[in-house]
């Protein structure tokens, strides 16, 4: 069995923010970098698979669309337990069609059992990559995973997606299959820094970047937005305010 | 008649030759015992390290003949076992010189020396160390039988009732002081028949044995009927004795064995600066998981506990209902190690144990593990030298090592990781407090300093905090002292990190840090953080690097004895003093916060548990991260701590010197129902006041005013 999990290095906000010269995006300077969240679960559930259920030269492959600066996101599943990881290198437009279209032949070229995406990124918060994909790639999809059954021998899987309002959609999807996952699936393990060294040794591979074709979309300006109308400082003692704000609650609920 | 005494009076020249054979057979028993445990703890992983050795004997040899371990926090306890230990000593050599006059002096040497003056004297003496034995007994009785404190009670805070078995303590325990006693009463029995049989004038020096026969006179025990009564007794006494001999190995009575060596080959400052892991460890080699991980010292520390329990009555855990005692961790781990390497393997019974089997999840929870505040206070009072503070973080190693922990604690140290900080905020607000001040702070890359200032997290991040690294930056700005700091290059120093068993992360975090540390041009470190004061001080230096650090508190010291800072408001509080376990305990700094607190005017009272023996906060090994373990519906330490410091009545300030202290005591006196009772002062926050420098106080106060509300 193989799996693939197409994890990203997210960008992650201080509450500093600035924005470069042609302000289409955020100046880098304000940003950290960190492995997408949703992707560390996708990741920790391809290593519960093989755990669980897996047999010997079962494979977990680690795709990631960007340069070299999105390495670490990469050695982190590395050091989770993955067992290898391919770059497809890459520095233009990072819209979610963009990537999906890059991805599509090195996930193809791996003939995976499982695809696993994050629902989505926390810096863009498109979700929409992982759909994409399964398009390009001519798989079924199910999205918003909550919980994998896997049935090796039947090569079928019983997943639970998670629904508006607490609601479970139960469905059956044979493999091989694009499923992408949400946080919550499991509680994804501790990479000791000792493993992430070990990590670092291990090598990447990286290939060149298939046609990108045309961007879905184009930032044309970022901005911090107005600030709103209607905000109202209360001042006077802790009674007084508490009072004022029953007030103001039981006025709107009318 | 020469007053002396045959050994081997009235016996036939067969019951002679059968108690030599009864000698050899307690002996080879006896040496049988102690090869297996030698055997026992080469088992363990790496070589009984023994360098220095003359160091080693020395402080072994201080240690037992002085008991100035054994005595500490009981005067009572440490006097019975001083009594029963020299009785049982002089009474033990009194055999060993009757054995050399009758097996080496006179048969070969022909020298009789047992005899007159010696005689007399060697009556003398073995007599009253036999009362003295007796006395120790007596008092060790006391303690366990009637006076029972806490330390004594087999009383789990990890298992239920049910599922603790502590018989075979109980009963090892009193079997240990009844053969004790028993041999004693018998010894002073057999001397009271012997001098009841004839009445010997010079036996009036053994003036117990002297009484006792009498009174046996008086009541017609005497001549043939005493002689009778005497034979008996010799046998009774003796052969118990040799069994008692042949037994030490083998029961609780081993620490005397175990013990003293356990002090001999102890490591100084293990518990306050951890090991390495070896590069390019394996995962099953990083830290304790079986007990065959543990190094051979621990082996044998594991043995030479007594169940005394001072680490257990010591323990911040262990008092306040979390399920961990120092304690009941080392003599889980001496049944694992007995039951899979001790006697059963030399006897070829099936293991208890399977020796290649995790100790980790039975008997070692790991919630027993995560409990551990690594403060230091069991291997502080242990009086046998038991480091259990490594030999927790050994197993907390592992633990991290398979993934296994809280999830709080995992979002932490992924945190620190992230950011180079356990706030998880960018390193940019590291430097956030100095915007409230109304100088510049150097930026010491860019140029040098006297000293550079190691901030920390939480004096760095936490709003509480800020309050205080401000006030200490003006007191020193006001001071003319030439300081600078790291700014958004300060990453945590790793000390808590290392204590949770994260020495990967520990390792990334000191990289960093002397990577930067050491482009900067400075004379000494600064720091308010006692858990970066002990890193940066102890436990880099094991990395290459050498730097002299300094505590605010002796810095601040410095200055006011240089006159650099002139207290000129003298504070008429009376105040009490928190030790921080990473200051007291771990760097023996206790005097200069309280010579501080002098110099400003301030009335120190001492709570009960203060220097050594302090009571952790709760929030060391990184506790301060992880979510709560406590199980019975006890107070927190700190929480304790507060009722302490407010039973000794009026007083004003409960004064701390650790970023964390100001956290867990700030918030304890909410919990405790102290507030208005007590309020919370940071030592420098009362030198800024001594200062007299009225604006800013103000300005210091309101903040906090602020803060609060």
């Amino acid at each position: 069995m193989k799996i693939v999990v197409c994890v990203k290095q997210v960008a992650v906000l201080g509450d500093e923010v600035e924005f470069t010269d042609d302000a289409r995006d955020v100046d880098p300077d304000f940003l950290d970098a960190s492995l997408n969240e949703w992707d560390s679960y996708a990741t920790e559930e391809a290593l519960r698979i093989r755990e669980n259920a897996g047999s010997d030269g079962d494979e977990i492959v680690v795709v990631s669309v960007g340069d070299g600066d999105v390495e670490p996101a990469m050695r982190r599943c590395l050091a989770m337990g993955a067992d290898r990881a391919t770059r497809i290198d890459h520095s233009g437009s990072r819209d979610p069609i963009t990537i999906a279209r890059l991805l599509a032949p090195v996930v193809n070229a791996e003939s995976p059992d499982l695809v696993f995406c994050g629902v989505q990124s926390s810096d863009a918060v498109q979700a929409a990559t992982g759909t994409a994909l399964a398009e390009l790639l001519d798989l079924a999809r199910v999205a918003v995973v909550t919980r994998i059954e896997l049935d090796t021998g039947a090569r079928r899987a019983t997943v639970h997606r998670e629904l508006e309002g607490g609601l479970v959609d139960v469905t059956e999807v044979d493999t091989p299959a694009l499923l992408t996952i949400q946080t919550g699936i499991n509680q994804p393990r501790y990479a000791t820094l000792r493993a992430i060294k070990q990590a670092e040794q291990e090598p990447i591979q990286v290939v060149a970047a298939g046609e990108e074709g045309e961007p879905a979309y184009r930032v044309r300006r970022m901005f911090a937005p107005p600030k709103g109308e209607g905000a109202e400082l209360l001042d006077g003692s802790a009674a007084d305010i508490a009072r004022r704000i029953a007030g103001i609650v039981q006025e709107r609920l009318k | 008649m020469t007053p002396t005494r045959s050994t081997f009076a009235g016996l036939e020249t067969w019951e002679i030759v059968f108690w030599y054979g009864l000698i050899a057979l307690s002996t080879a028993v006896f040496a049988w015992g102690v090869v297996r445990l030698v055997l026992k703890y080469r088992r363990g992983r790496g070589p009984l390290r023994f360098d220095r050795p003359w160091t080693r004997l020395r402080r072994a040899a201080t240690v037992v003949f002085t008991h100035s371990w054994i005595k500490r926090r009981d005067p009572l306890a440490g006097a019975g076992h001083f009594l029963i230990f020299y009785g049982f000593v002089v009474l033990f050599l009194g055999t060993v010189i009757l054995a050399f006059q009758d097996d080496v002096a006179k048969p070969i040497l022909g020298w009789h020396f047992f005899r007159n003056g010696f005689y007399e004297a060697y009556s003398l003496f073995l007599d009253v160390f036999g009362v003295a034995l007796v006395v120790g007994l007596a008092i060790m009785a006391y303690k366990r039988g009637i006076q029972k404190p806490f330390r004594l009670s087999y009383r789990r805070p990890d298992r239920t009732e049910s599922e603790t078995e502590r018989r075979a303590y109980v009963i090892g325990d009193w079997t240990f002081l009844g053969i004790l006693f028993f041999l004693a009463l018998t010894g002073f029995l057999l001397e009271a028949f012997r001098i009841a049989e004839s009445n010997p004038s010079f036996e009036v020096w053994s003036p117990l044995g002297w009484a006792a026969g009498h009174a046996l006179r008086g009541i017609g025990v005497s001549g043939e009927a005493a002689s009778t009564a005497h034979f008996v007794q010799w046998w009774v006494h003796g052969v118990v004795a040799l069994g008692f001999v042949a037994s030490i190995p083998f029961t609780k009575a081993v620490h005397m064995l175990t013990s003293p060596a356990s002090v001999a080959t102890r490591e100084e400052r293990a518990a306050q600066e951890l090991v390495p892991i070896p590069a390019g460890a394996k995962p099953d080699e990083v830290g304790f998981g079986t007990i065959l991980d543990f190094p051979a010292r621990y082996l044998l520390q594991f043995d030479a506990c007594t169940k005394c329990g001072k680490c257990h009555a010591a323990c911040p855990a262990t008092n306040s209902g979390y399920p961990l005692s120092p304690r009941d961790l080392i003599l889980d781990l001496r049944e694992v190690a007995e039951g899979a390497l001790g006697l059963r393997r030399e006897l070829g019974i099936p293991p208890l144990h399977d020796p290649a089997a995790s100790v980790l999840g039975d008997p070692i929870r790991p919630e027993t593990l995560w409990s551990c505040m690594q403060c230091m206070a069991c291997v502080e009072i242990c009086p046998v030298g038991i480091e259990h503070v490594p030999i927790i973080n050994g197993m907390r190693r592992r633990l991290v090592e398979q993934g296994e922990m809280d999830s709080s604690l995992q979002q932490t140290l992924e945190s620190i990781y992230e950011t180079g900080n356990s706030f998880g905020e960018t390193g940019r607000k590291r430097a956030r407090w100095t915007r409230a001040l109304d100088f510049e702070v150097k930026d010491i890359r860019k140029e040098p300093a006297e000293i550079l200032w190691f901030v920390g997290d939480y004096a760095s991040f936490d709003p509480r905090n800020q309050l205080v690294t401000q006030t200490l930056a003006r007191v020193l700005q006001h001071a003319g002292v030439d300081f600078g700091i790291l700014y958004d290059a300060e990453h945590n120093a790793g000390c808590d990190v290392r204590r949770v068993g994260e020495e990967g992360l520990f390792n990334h975090l000191r990289e960093q840090n002397v990577a930067t540390i050491s482009r900067c041009t400075f004379d000494r470190i600064l720091t308010w953080d006692p858990h970066s004061f002990h890193t940066l001080r102890n436990e880099y230096p094991t990395f290459g690097v050498d730097w002299e650090v300094v505590h605010h508190s002796q810095l601040l010291l410095e200055l006011i004895e240089a006159g650099r800072l002139a207290p000129s408001k003298t504070l008429d509080y009376r105040v009490t003093y928190h030790d921080p376990c990473t200051l007291g305990r771990y760097n023996g700094v206790y005097d200069e916060p309280r010579r501080v607190l002098a110099a400003i005017g301030t009335e120190l009272v001492e709570m009960p548990r203060s220097r050594d023996n302090s009571f952790c906060c709760g929030a060391g090994g990184g506790r301060i991260w992880m979510s709560e373990l406590k199980r019975e519906d006890a107070p927190r330490p700190s929480e304790q701590r507060i009722d302490e410091a407010v039973a000794l009545g009026n007083v004003d300030h409960f004064v701390v010197c650790c970023p964390k202290d100001v956290t867990m005591y700030e918030d304890a006196i909410k919990t405790s129902g102290h507030q208005g009772d007590i309020e919370l002062r940071e030592l420098t926050e009362l030198v800024w006041e001594s200062l007299d420098l009225p604006a800013l106080v103000a300005a210091a106060t309101h903040e906090r005013e602020e803060e609060q509300a």
